[in-house]
C-alpha cells in the first residue's frame, strides 16, 4: 500500500525522521518497505501491509499511530465534527439488513444538497500521492477517509435508489450487476447485495453498482461506513477474479467500533467542500463488540524471545499501541490488558510478546545456543540411500539434471501414451500453461527434451535424475522417487552395466533381468524400444526397465542418435540394498582358466548358455565371463559366437588337469546336446 | 706357480671398473669368476696346495672374490642406471601437451547446496525428515494456522489437483506430519521440493526448493534460533556474517521475523550485491505459533520452539554466483558441468 510522507506528518505532532531513516524504523519494527519514492515535495512509502495488519494500518492515521511509537513523538489526530441531523425534505431511507450474520454493523447518513464538484488541491494531492484517481468531491471524500482510516466508505445517490429501500442480502443463482467501472458481474451465489425496491444497485462492498453511482448531477446522497463479514467478501473477490482497496480491507477483516468515527470525519470533510446537511443516520449494530481480554504473564516475554525486555518499557509500548493494562499483580507479574478493538490481530499473550519484541527492537536478541541432550538424531536411511545414489551416479560418469515436475498437453501424444497410461496422469485444476498441465509420470520424458537440446553441442551425453512422479491411481493421487539415466553414446548393454554397477554397489546381488511379457510401470511402453529393452527384477519384484528408446520417439523429438536409457524404482531398489559388507577370503589355491566359443542361431540368449555353464560345474565354477559377442561375414548365416573365458577354482585345494578337463568336456557335451549350438574347437 | 692373488684382484678390479656396457662387464666378470674364470681356477687349485698354503691363500682368494663381487655389483648398478637413462632420452614427449580428459561425473547444484545445508545442521543435531509432494489442504494451509478464505491464503499461489488435495506450496507441511508421530524435544530439517502458481522470473520458479526447520523444546527461545541460524550462514558461507530480525507475519509463528543476513561481500557496509542494503533477504521464520501446537496435540503451555523455511535456489545462486534460478531446471550442460 501506498503512504504519503507529507499525509502521515498531518498526524503527528512533531517533525517526522527523515524518509530514509522513518523507512528503517519502519521495516526494523513494523512493516517490510518495498520503495520509497521522492515524488515533488513528497515521499511515497509502498508498504508491505500484511493481512495480519491489515485491521488497523491499512490507513495512514493507523500508520502514524505506529510511527509514533518507534519515534517516540506525538500523535495527533484530526478533529471531527459530531453529527446531528436537520430538518429535510427528503423521505427516510429504509434500510433492511437480511444477511445479518455477515453485516456486523451497518452505519448510513443521508445526506441532503451536495454538490459535487472538483476537489480542492490539497485534496487531489492526497489521492494523487495513494495511487487514487480524483473523480469528484464526493467521492474523493469518501476515498480519503478511508486512505486516512482504514474504513471503507461508499457514497449512493440517495435519488437512484428506488422506493427509497435498501436490502442488504445474498444473491441468489445468477443475479447480475454492472459496477461503477461499466463491468457487468455475473454474480455468485452468495455473495453479499444491496437491492432497492427493483434491483441490485451493490456489491457489497467490493464496488458500488453503477446504477446508483455518484454523478455531477447528484443532489442527495446515502453515505456508508459498515463492517462486512471477512470470508464472504474474500470469496467474492475470489470467484470474480476481481478485487478492489476496499474489498481488500473487508477481506482482511475490520472492526466495527469505527463507522460512526469515519463518517464523522467524511461530514467534517464534506462541510469544508461545501454544503449540505445531515437528513437521516442510520446505524444497525445489534451485537456490539466487546474489546478482549488478556493474561500476560511478564516473563513470557523473556522466555520465548530470549531476551529481558524492563517491565516499564514493555508498558510503554504497550500504551502507546493502544493496550490498556488494567490491571498488574506485581507478585505472579501477570497483567491483565484490554486490547483495543482494532487490533483483530492481537488475542493470545504470544501476540502481546510479539508486540513488545518489535517494538523494542528484535536486535536486543542475544545469539544463544540452548543447552541440551546428546542424544543423536534419527537417520534417515531412505535419505541416506538416495544421496547415495547420486554420488554412485557419479561414479559412473553422469551428470545430475533437474527437470521440472510437469508435462504438456503435446508431451502426452510425443512420448506415446496410450489411453489406458494417460488415465494415470495426473492434472492440476489450474494449470500455468499448456506446457506445464500434467505431473510426470516418469522422468524419461524431461530427459528426452534435455537430450533434444543439448545434442548440439554434445556428441557424447550422460545424464541423470532422481526427482518425483506422480500417479494417479483410482482417486488417489501417489508419489515416488525415481531415477532416471540417460545417454547418447552409451550402448543397450552399457546401459545395462550401469544398472549392474548401481545394484552391486548397493549390496544388491540378485538382480535380473526378464523379457517375458515385460511391461513399464509408469512410463508409457510406447516409450521403449520394442527389442532393445527389458525389464529388471530383484527376485519376483519389478524394479525398473533399462533400454534403448523407441524409434518413433526419438524421431518425434528430432533426436538424431540412438539413447539408452534406464529407469528404477528408487524406494523399490534402495528397500533391497545392503550397507554392510562382509569380507571374502580369496582362495589360496591357484586359478585355470579355460576359454570356450559357441556358434549359435542369432537369437540365442546368453544367459542360456551361462545357466547351462554354471549348472553343470557347480562350485568349482569361480566365474563366466562373456568376453565376446560376435556376428559377421565370416560365420554362418543368422549365426553369431559367444566366447567365455571360465575361472575354475576350488576354495581347499588345488584342481588337477585331469579334474579341470573332465569338467569342461562335459560342459561341451552339454552344450551340444543341444543341436543348434556349435562348441568350436 | 706363484700366485700373485693381490695383482690378480687388482687388474680385475681396475677392468670391471673400466667396463663400458653391461655386457662388456658380464664378460669381465665371467673372465675372473665364470667357471673358467682366473681367480675360479686359483680356488679349485686350492686342493693341491699344503694345508698351510691352502688356508692362507684361500682366505685371500674369497676376499678378493668378494671385493670383486661387491664392485661388479656396483659397477652394473651404474651402468644400468646410465643405459635406462640414455633410453629414457629417447622417449622425448611434450610434457606440456593436454592431460588425457576423464568422463566426469557432476551434481546438481542444488543437490551439493542442499548436502551441504544438511551437513551444517546434522553437525547441530538436527534430523533430516522429508514429507510428500502432493498434499491435503490440511497439512499444506489448515493445520498451520492458515484459514479457508483468509487472505493469508494468498501468500501462496497455489497448484490445485481438486479441492482437496494440492502441490505442497512449502515445507512446512512436514513439521505437522513429524509432529503428529513424534513427541518433543526434537529438532529437525526437512528439505523438498515445492510448487508456486506464479510467472517465472529471474527470480521466480514454478517449482523450487525448501529447507524446513523446526526446534521445540521446553524453553527454545529465539536468541536460540539466532545462535543457529547465525553458524549456519557463516559455515555455508565460509565467511564470518550477522543475522537481523524483523518483523513479518506467517499464520504458523508468532512472532514471525524476516531474517536477513549481514552481506557477506561488503560485511554491512553496502555493495551493489546487496543493493547497498548491507543485508541481504535470507528467509521466513518464527517462533511455532501455539494454534500449531493445538493442531498436533501438543500442550502450546509446555512447548515452544522456532520454525524457518529458507529458500535453497536462493542460498545456491547466492553461493554459486547463478543469476537466474531457472538455469537449475534448464538442464544446460555448459552450467552443471561446472559442478
Amino acid at each position: 500500500m501506498l503512504y504519503s510522507y507529507n499525509w502521515l506528518q498531518e498526524y503527528i505532532g512533531k517533525k517526522l525522521p527523515k524518509p530514509e531513516k522513518l523507512a528503517e524504523l519502519l521495516s526494523l519494527h513494523a512493516f517490510e518497505i518495498e520503495e520509497v519514492k521522492k515524488q515533488g515535495s513528497d515521499w511515497i512509502f509502498d508498504i508491505a501491509v500484511l493481512p495480519n495488519r491489515a485491521h488497523d494500518c491499512a490507513g495512514h492515521q493507523g500508520m502514524a499511530r505506529e510511527i509514533a511509537v518507534l519515534t517516540g513523538l506525538p500523535l495527533a489526530l484530526p478533529k471531527r465534527s459530531t453529527i446531528k441531523t436537520q430538518k429535510s425534505t427528503l423521505g427516510p431511507m429504509k434500510v433492511t439488513i437480511q444477511a445479518k450474520s455477515f453485516v456486523p454493523r451497518y452505519s448510513a447518513l443521508v445526506i441532503e444538497g451536495v454538490h459535487p464538484k472538483q476537489s480542492p488541491k490539497w485534496l487531489k494531492e492526497r489521492l494523487e500521492a495513494a495511487g487514487v484517481n480524483s473523480i469528484n468531491s464526493i467521492v474523493d471524500i469518501t476515498n480519503f477517509v478511508m486512505l486516512e482510516t482504514g474504513q471503507p466508505l461508499h457514497a449512493f445517490d440517495y435519488d437512484s435508489i428506488r422506493g427509497k429501500t435498501m436490502t442488504v442480502r445474498q444473491a441468489k443463482e445468477k443475479e447480475k450487476l454492472e459496477t461503477l467501472d461499466n463491468i457487468t458481474f455475473s454474480l455468485p451465489q452468495g455473495a453479499l447485495v444491496i437491492e432497492d425496491k427493483e434491483g441490485l444497485i451493490d456489491l457489497v462492498g467490493i464496488k458500488g453498482g453503477k446504477i446508483s453511482g455518484i454523478t455531477s448531477a447528484t443532489k442527495n446522497i446515502v453515505l456508508q461506513a459498515a463492517t462486512f463479514d471477512p470470508t464472504i467478501i474474500y470469496k467474492t473477490k475470489k470467484q470474480l477474479h476481481y478485487t478492489t482497496q476496499a474489498a481488500d480491507i473487508y477481506a482482511a477483516g475490520i472492526d466495527s467500533e469505527r463507522t460512526t468515527e469515519a463518517l464523522e470525519r467524511a461530514w467534517t470533510l464534506l462541510k469544508q467542500v461545501g454544503n449540505g446537511k445531515v437528513a437521516q443516520i442510520i446505524d444497525i449494530y445489534p451485537a456490539k463488540i466487546r474489546p478482549a481480554t488478556i493474561f500476560l504473564n511478564s516473563q513470557l516475554v523473556e522466555k520465548i524471545l530470549g531476551v529481558a525486555v524492563p517491565q516499564e518499557e514493555m508498558k510503554r509500548i504497550l500504551k502507546g499501541l493502544g493496550f490498556e493494562i488494567k490491571q498488574t499483580s506485581q507478585k505472579r507479574g501477570v497483567w491483565q490488558i484490554q486490547v483495543p478493538s482494532r487490533r483483530m490481530d492481537v488475542s493470545m499473550p504470544e501476540d502481546l510478546v510479539e508486540e513488545i519484541g518489535r517494538i523494542h527492537g528484535y536486535n536486543a536478541i542475544p545469539s544463544k545456543f540452548p543447552v541440551l541432550s546428546l542424544q543423536p538424531h534419527e537417520r534417515s536411511a531412505s535419505f541416506v540411500w538416495r544421496e547415495r545414489i547420486r554420488d554412485l551416479m557419479k561414479e559412473a560418469g553422469f551428470t545430475e539434471i533437474y527437470t521440472y515436475s510437469f508435462l504438456g498437453e503435446k508431451d502426452k501424444k510425443r512420448f506415446g501414451y496410450q489411453d489406458k497410461e494417460t488415465k494415470k496422469i495426473i492434472e492440476l485444476e489450474n494449470p500455468l500453461s499448456e506446457e506445464v498441465a500434467y505431473l510426470r509420470t516418469n522422468l524419461l520424458p524431461n530427459l528426452l527434451k534435455q537430450i533434444a537440446v543439448n545434442q548440439k553441442r554434445y556428441r557424447v551425453i550422460n545424464i541423470f535424475e532422481l526427482g518425483t512422479v506422480y500417479a494417479k491411481e483410482k482417486e488417489s493421487f501417489q508419489e515416488k522417487k525415481e531415477l532416471s539415466g540417460i545417454s547418447i553414446g552409451k550402448s543397450f548393454y552399457e546401459m545395462k552395466g550401469i544398472v549392474d554397477f548401481l545394484c552391486e554397489s548397493m549390496g544388491i546381488t540378485d538382480v535380473w533381468y526378464d523379457n517375458y511379457q515385460q511391461t513399464p510401470e509408469l512410463a508409457p511402453s510406447a516409450l521403449w524400444h520394442s527389442k532393445k529393452s527389458v525389464e529388471i527384477k530383484i527376485g519376483d519384484e519389478e524394479i525398473g526397465f533399462v533400454g534403448e528408446i523407441a524409434k518413433s520417439i526419438l524421431s518425434n523429438l528430432k533426436i538424431d542418435y540412438p539413447v539408452a536409457a534406464f529407469s528404477l524404482d528408487e524406494e523399490r531398489i534402495s528397500k533391497f540394498a545392503q550397507e554392510n559388507i562382509a569380507y571374502q577370503l580369496p582362495s589360496r589355491f591357484p586359478a585355470s582358466v579355460r576359454d570356450i566359443a559357441v556358434l549359435v542361431p542369432f537369437q540365442t540368449k546368453v544367459v542360456d548358455i551361462m545357466n547351462m555353464i554354471e549348472g553343470t560345474a557347480g562350485e568349482i565354477i569361480q566365474d563366466v565371463d562373456l568376453f565376446d559377442m560376435y556376428e559377421g561375414p565370416e560365420l554362418p548365416a543368422e549365426k553369431k559366437n559367444f566366447a567365455f573365458h571360465i575361472v575354475y577354482q576350488a576354495s581347499d585345494r588345488t584342481l588337477t588337469a585331469e579334474e579341470i578337463d573332465a569338467i569342461h568336456n562335459k560342459i561341451i557335451k552339454n552344450l551340444e546336446q543341444n543341436p543348434d549350438w556349435e562348441v568350436r574347437k | 706357480m706363484p700366485i700373485d692373488l693381490e695383482t690378480l684382484g687388482r687388474e680385475a678390479k681396475t677392468a670391471l671398473e673400466s667396463a663400458q656396457n653391461l655386457k662388456e662387464l658380464d664378460n669381465i666378470f665371467h673372465a675372473y669368476l665364470g667357471r673358467k674364470g682366473k681367480l675360479t681356477a686359483v680356488l679349485r687349485s686350492l686342493g693341491t696346495l699344503t694345508k698351510e698354503e691352502r688356508t692362507q691363500i684361500g682366505k685371500e682368494a674369497n676376499e678378493t672374490k668378494e671385493m670383486l663381487a661387491k664392485i661388479f655389483e656396483q659397477r652394473k648398478n651404474d651402468l644400468l642406471r646410465e643405459e635406462n637413462r640414455r633410453s629414457e632420452e629417447k622417449e622425448w614427449i611434450d610434457v606440456t601437451a593436454p592431460g588425457k580428459k576423464l568422463t566426469r561425473g557432476h551434481l546438481h547444484p542444488l543437490t551439493l547446496i542442499q548436502r551441504k545445508a544438511v551437513e551444517i545442521f546434522q553437525d547441530m543435531g538436527f534430523a533430516v525428515v522429508e514429507g510428500p509432494e502432493i498434499e491435503s489442504e490440511w497439512y499444506n494451509f489448515d493445520a498451520l494456522n492458515i484459514p479457508k478464505n483468509h487472505p493469508a491464503r494468498d501468500m501462496w499461489d497455489t497448484f490445485w489437483l481438486n479441492p482437496k488435495f494440492l502441490l505442497r506450496t512449502h515445507t512446512s507441511p512436514v513439521q505437522i506430519r513429524y509432529m503428529e508421530k513424534h513427541n518433543p524435544p526434537f529438532r529437525i530439517v526437512a528439505p523438498g521440493r515445492i510448487f508456486r502458481y506464479e510467472a517465472t522470473d529471474a527470480r521466480h520458479e514454478i517449482n523450487f526448493y525448501q529447507l524446513e526447520g523446526l526446534m521445540v523444546g521446553k524453553d527454545i527461545s529465539a536468541a536460540n534460533f539466532k545462535a543457529i541460524l547465525e553458524t549456519f550462514y557463516q559455515r555455508i558461507f565460509q565467511a564470518p556474517t550477522k543475522i537481523r530480525l524483523r518483523p513479518s507475519y506467517f499464520p504458523f509463528t508468532e512472532p514471525s521475523f524476516e531474517v536477513d543476513m549481514q552481506c557477506i561481500l561488503c560485511r554491512g557496509g553496502g555493495c551493489s550485491s546487496c543493493g547497498q542494503a548491507g543485508w541481504m533477504e535470507m528467509m521466513g521464520a518464527g517462533m511455532v505459533h501455539p494454534n500449531v501446537f493445538k493442531a498436533v496435540r501438543y500442550n502450546p503451555g509446555e512447548w515452544q520452539g522456532f520454525a524457518f523455511g529458507m529458500g535453497l535456489d536462493r542460498l545456491a545462486m547466492m553461493k554459486f554466483g547463478i543469476p537466474d534460478i531457472r538455469l537449475f531446471y534448464g538442464g544446460d550442460l555448459r552450467l552443471l558441468q561446472q559442478f
